[in-house]
């Protein structure tokens, strides 16, 4: 059996809530003595092992440490305490269109956004009429992206997600953007993602969208698993929890 | 640090697009966009030699072509230093979203400022070739201009590592920029750009601290890196002091060195400082 391709080890994050605010020179020197730092502990102790082309849902309630997980296991945040180990490239879709510029056409925000994502530009260029196509936007990529709508944007920053190659992508509620037609085609892209060995691992309060594509659920709850197993069985228990 | 340069190294194609995408957004707009950056020091060179050479009446000869050969690279360390404050601030909407190394996003503005301080260059050598057609006598071009390269690099090695000083702090203290831009206000006096290092080491009223002052004054690498662009670019010449031309002063390059010196140490510095704080960038209060 080959090593698992994510392995998460004892997993701590806490991060430090200021009252004050302390956004600037002038208030840290007129209230340096009146700061109050407390310390919040949003993610106790995670042990995760994803294996390659497994597909894994998080689900839980607001504030469990589900966006938080994901964030460090896209390396924006440094842990407090715990290993992250990921074998292979990983596609964080933290935002769809996360990093685009206004004034850039979309053709410009598409390299620069492959580029991020680990891609060289001569790669992106070679894609671009793949990503463009999926987007459907082929008549708008030249405009400036400040003209788009929200849902084009989204359209654009999943087709460029899924074009990368990544070996594991991690979702963070952003299917739920465009119409229906392109909600369908992006389950579609996943399925064949899936089909190739990729991995997954998404948040989702679309309880049936958790149930259609991951192979298990994870349920968090306070920083910590709450349970995990068959999709079916926690969702289950997710859902008799909340009522 | 070697594990952060080499993590920088796999970004560098992030890097080139930062710094092609900055430009592109800079002379976007008008394709004129490169000239008219060049607007603003261009009419204070014609200013201040209106100024200094018609109202003040300082009889330098070409007084035009030093004041740009020192002002081009401070304008360049200005803009570097200035953009640099903020541009962790300004991404930090895609900085909570997108993993790369931080430090791209002060690098970017200060090698795309980098370039357009480059291309002005070319433009102060158009200048010169232009004054050597009105006015032909010996060629305004030097030899020295050979040295132009490491001036080049201690200049960067001293804007990266200011710009990362003040970036990384400027995202916690968010008014840090005002004071920078004080600084630098200040820092255009204390380099010679309107006047000459000469006048300092010849002024009257300094008499006998004079010399001291000129030494202590060329502690400062940008004041120095000033004085050796004027040197290295240009022919040496008499220097108006107190009513009287004196000779010029050479280059030192124990001074050059020592510049260089602080400069790498701002530099290693500034990395230093930027490592330890860009993980609590995204969790700022």
């Amino acid at each position: 059996m080959s090593p698992p391709i994510l392995e998460v080890r004892g997993l701590e994050k806490e991060f430090q809530l200021s009252h004050s605010g302390a956004g600037s020179l002038k208030t840290m020197l007129l209230w340096w003595n009146r700061r109050t730092v407390e310390r919040l502990a949003v993610l106790r102790g995670i042990d995760l092992t994803v294996m390659p082309g497994e597909c894994v849902a998080l689900v839980g309630r607001n504030g469990a440490g589900k966006s938080t997980l994901l964030s460090l296991l896209a390396r924006i945040y440094k842990p407090t305490r715990g290993t992250i180990e990921v074998r292979g490239r990983m596609a964080p879709l933290l935002e769809l269109g996360a990093g685009f510029h206004p004034d850039l056409t979309g053709y410009e925000n598409v390299v620069f956004n492959g580029v991020v994502l680990g891609l060289t530009r001569a790669e992106v260029r070679a894609r671009m009429d793949q990503i463009v196509a999926f987007a459907e936007l082929e008549r708008h990529i030249d405009a400036p992206v400040r003209t788009y709508s929200s849902g084009m944007m989204a359209r654009l920053g999943f087709s460029v997600a899924v074009h990368v190659d990544a070996d594991i992508l991690i979702v963070d509620e952003v299917l739920a953007v465009g119409d229906y037609a392109f909600e369908q085609k992006c389950y579609e892209r996943i399925e064949s993602f899936r089909q190739a060995g990729g991995t997954i691992l998404f948040v989702s309060h679309q309880l049936d969208s958790v149930l259609r594509v991951a192979d298990r659920c994870v349920w968090l709850k306070d920083g910590l698993i709450h349970a995990s197993g068959k999709p079916e069985e926690i969702v289950e228990q997710y859902r008799m929890d909340a009522t | 640090m070697r594990a952060e340069l080499r993590e920088l190294w796999r970004f560098r194609e992030l890097l080139w697009t930062m710094i092609e995408r900055e430009l592109r957004i800079r002379y976007k707009n008008s394709v004129l966009g490169f000239f008219w950056s060049l607007l603003n020091p261009l009419v204070t060179v014609l200013v201040m030699t209106v100024v200094f050479k018609y109202l003040i009446g300082n009889p330098t000869p070409n007084f035009s072509a030093y004041i740009l050969a020192a002002y081009l690279p401070f304008m360049f360390f200005q803009f570097a230093i200035l953009d640099s404050a903020q541009s962790v601030l300004v991404a930090l909407p895609v900085v909570k979203k997108v993993y790369f190394p931080r430090e791209i996003l002060p690098l970017a503005t200060i090698l795309s400022n980098f370039v357009h301080f480059l291309l002005a260059l070319g433009v102060f050598f158009a200048y010169l070739l232009v004054i050597w057609v009105l006015n032909p006598g010996e060629s305004p071009f030097n030899v020295t201009i050979a040295f132009l390269p490491g001036l080049l690099i201690i200049n960067l090695a001293l804007a990266v590592g200011c710009g990362l000083l003040v970036s990384s702090l400027n995202t916690f203290y968010e008014d840090i920029k005002y004071v920078v831009s004080v600084g630098l206000y200040l820092m255009f006096f204390l380099c010679p750009i309107m006047y000459f290092s000469e006048n300092v080491r010849y002024s009257k009223q300094l008499g006998e601290s004079g010399d001291l002052i000129y030494t202590l004054y060329h502690f400062n690498p940008l004041a120095m890196l000033s004085t050796a662009y004027r040197k290295v670019l240009l022919d040496p010449q008499q220097v108006y002091v107190d009513g009287q031309l004196v000779e010029p002063l050479p280059l030192d390059w124990t001074w050059v060195g020592v510049s260089a010196g602080v400069s790498v140490l701002i530099l290693v510095g500034g990395y230093a400082l930027f490592n330890r704080l860009k993980w609590k960038f995204v969790e700022r209060p």
